[in-house]
C-alpha cells in the first residue's frame, strides 16, 4: 500500500477507532517505511504527552450558582403562569385595535409622526436647553453608578473585576459603591479583586471612611500582597 | 434501577419539568468546565462559560428536538458560548499566557516542577493552534467523542474529522517542539 493511503490511517491508529486488519497494514508498512515510521512516532509522541494535562474538578461556586439560577428561572416559570403577561395583554390589544389594510396602517403611522414632531415642537420650547442637558448628565450618571453596582454585586470573578474597572472610571461614587469596594477589601475571597479593589480606591478622592476602614483592615489580612498594598495606598494619601 | 438517559431528561426539561436540568449538570458540569480549561487555559472563565451555557440550555430548552442525541445538542451550545466570549473578550489578555499565572498555593516539590512545566508547555502549544484544530483535538482526546459525533457537531464528513484531527496533532507536535526549544522528546 502506498504512504500516502498508511498516512490516512494514522489518525484512526492514534484515537483506537480502527479495525484489526488495517492496524495491521499500518504495523507492517511501518516497520518497513522510515518515513512514515517517523510521522506515526512523532505523532504518537504528542498523543501520549497530552495525557498529562490534568482533568479538574471546578469550585463549589459553580454547583451554588447553576442551583439559584435554576431557582430563578423556575419563579420566573411559576409567575408566568400564575398571572397575566403585560406584553401578551399588550399584542392582543394590539391585534384587535390596530388597522388591518396596509393603506390604513400607513395612514396611522404618519399621524402618529405628525403628531410625534408636533408635540416635540411645542415641548423644546418650553424647556430651559441648559438645565436639560445638566439633567441629562445627571441621568447618566446614575445609569452609569447604577450599572457598576450591579457589576460589583456579580458572583463571577471576572463580572467583579470588571465592575471595579467601570467603578474607578466613575467621576463621583455614591456609597454603596464605596460599601462594596471595601467589602471586597476586607472579605473577598480572591486576592486579585481586593488588590484591584484597593487600586480603585485610590484614585477615588479622599473619603474618611477608607482611610478608617484601610487602616483596620491591614491587621486582618492574610495575604502580605494586600497588606503592602493597602499600607502604601494608606501613607500615600496621608501625604 | 433504570437510568434516564441524556435525551428523556432534556425533553422533559423541554416540556416544562426544568428541575431535571440538575440531573444533567451533575452529569456533565465537570466535563463541560474541562473542555473550556483546555480552551481558554483559564479557571474562572471557564466556570463561567459552564454557567453561561447552562442559562442558555433553559433559554433554547423549547428548540430541544428529541432525534438530536443530547451530548451533540451541549456540545454545540458550549461551541457558540466559547465562541461568543471570544467576540466579546477579544482585546483581553490572549490565550495561552494564563497557565504562568495561576498562584501556586503550596510550595511545588521539586519532582512535581518538570510536569508543571510540561503542562505549561502543552498548554501553549494547544492555544497556539487555530480554534478549530484546537477544539477536534479536545472533543477527541479529552472528551471521548466518536468521529461521527465529531463530524455531526462540526457538520462535515467523517473524512474531514480524520484528516483535521491528522493535520491538528501535527501541528501541535511543531508548536510544542518549538517550545521546547527545539529538543526533540
Amino acid at each position: 500500500m502506498k504512504c500516502n493511503q498508511i498516512k490516512k490511517g494514522f489518525s484512526d491508529f492514534l484515537t483506537g477507532e480502527i479495525d484489526k486488519t488495517t492496524r495491521k497494514e499500518i504495523e507492517e508498512h511501518v516497520t518497513a517505511c522510515g518515513s512514515c515510521r517517523d510521522e506515526l512516532e512523532s505523532l504518537s509522541a504528542i498523543w501520549t504527552k497530552l495525557g498529562v494535562l490534568p482533568e479538574e474538578q471546578p469550585s463549589e461556586s459553580v454547583r451554588t450558582r447553576f442551583y439559584t439560577a435554576l431557582e430563578k428561572y423556575k419563579q420566573s416559570l411559576e409567575k408566568e403562569k400564575a398571572g397575566p403577561n403585560l406584553g401578551k395583554l399588550l399584542d392582543g390589544w394590539i391585534e384587535r385595535w390596530a388597522p388591518r389594510r396596509p393603506v390604513f396602517q400607513f395612514s396611522l403611522v404618519l399621524m402618529l409622526l405628525v403628531v410625534g414632531l408636533a408635540a416635540g415642537y411645542f415641548l423644546r420650547a418650553g424647556l430651559q436647553e441648559g438645565g436639560e442637558i445638566a439633567r441629562l448628565r445627571q441621568e447618566v450618571h446614575q445609569v452609569r453608578q447604577i450599572a457598576e453596582v450591579s457589576l460589583l454585586r456579580q458572583e463571577s470573578l471576572n463580572e467583579r473585576l470588571r465592575g471595579i474597572d467601570v467603578t474607578s472610571r466613575v467621576e463621583q461614587s455614591d456609597e454603596g459603591t464605596l460599601e462594596a469596594l471595601l467589602r471586597f477589601v476586607s472579605s473577598d475571597a480572591d486576592i486579585n479583586t481586593r488588590l484591584a479593589a484597593i487600586d480603585a480606591l485610590q484614585l477615588l478622592p479622599d473619603y474618611p471612611l477608607v482611610q478608617q476602614e484601610f487602616v483596620q483592615s491591614i491587621s486582618e489580612q492574610t495575604s502580605p500582597l494586600v497588606e503592602i498594598a493597602l499600607t502604601l495606598t494608606h501613607h500615600i494619601k496621608n501625604l | 434501577m433504570n437510568k434516564a438517559t441524556d435525551n428523556n431528561l432534556m425533553e422533559q426539561v423541554r416540556d416544562g419539568n426544568v428541575e431535571k436540568l440538575a440531573i444533567l449538570f451533575e452529569r456533565y458540569h465537570v466535563m463541560l468546565y474541562n473542555f473550556f480549561l483546555r480552551l481558554t487555559s483559564n479557571r474562572s472563565i471557564s466556570e463561567d462559560l459552564v454557567q453561561d451555557v447552562f442559562i442558555r440550555i433553559l433559554k433554547y430548552r423549547s428548540t430541544y428536538r428529541g432525534q438530536d442525541k443530547f451530548i451533540i445538542w451541549l456540545y454545540r451550545i458550549a461551541r457558540n458560548t466559547h465562541v461568543d466570549y471570544l467576540r466579546k473578550r477579544k482585546d483581553e489578555l490572549s490565550l495561552g499566557e494564563q497557565w504562568d499565572e495561576v498562584p501556586c498555593q503550596e510550595p511545588t516539590p521539586p519532582e512535581k516542577v518538570e510536569q508543571e512545566q510540561e503542562i505549561v508547555r502543552l498548554s501553549k502549544a494547544l492555544a497556539k493552534l487555530p480554534l478549530k484544530k484546537r477544539e477536534v483535538i479536545i472533543l477527541c482526546r479529552f472528551q471521548n467523542l466518536k468521529y461521527k459525533e465529531i463530524a455531526e457537531l462540526l457538520g462535515c464528513q467523517i473524512g474531514t474529522v480524520k484528516a483535521l484531527i491528522h493535520r491538528s496533532i501535527k501541528e501541535l507536535g511543531k508548536a510544542y517542539f518549538e517550545l521546547s526549544g527545539g529538543i526533540a522528546s
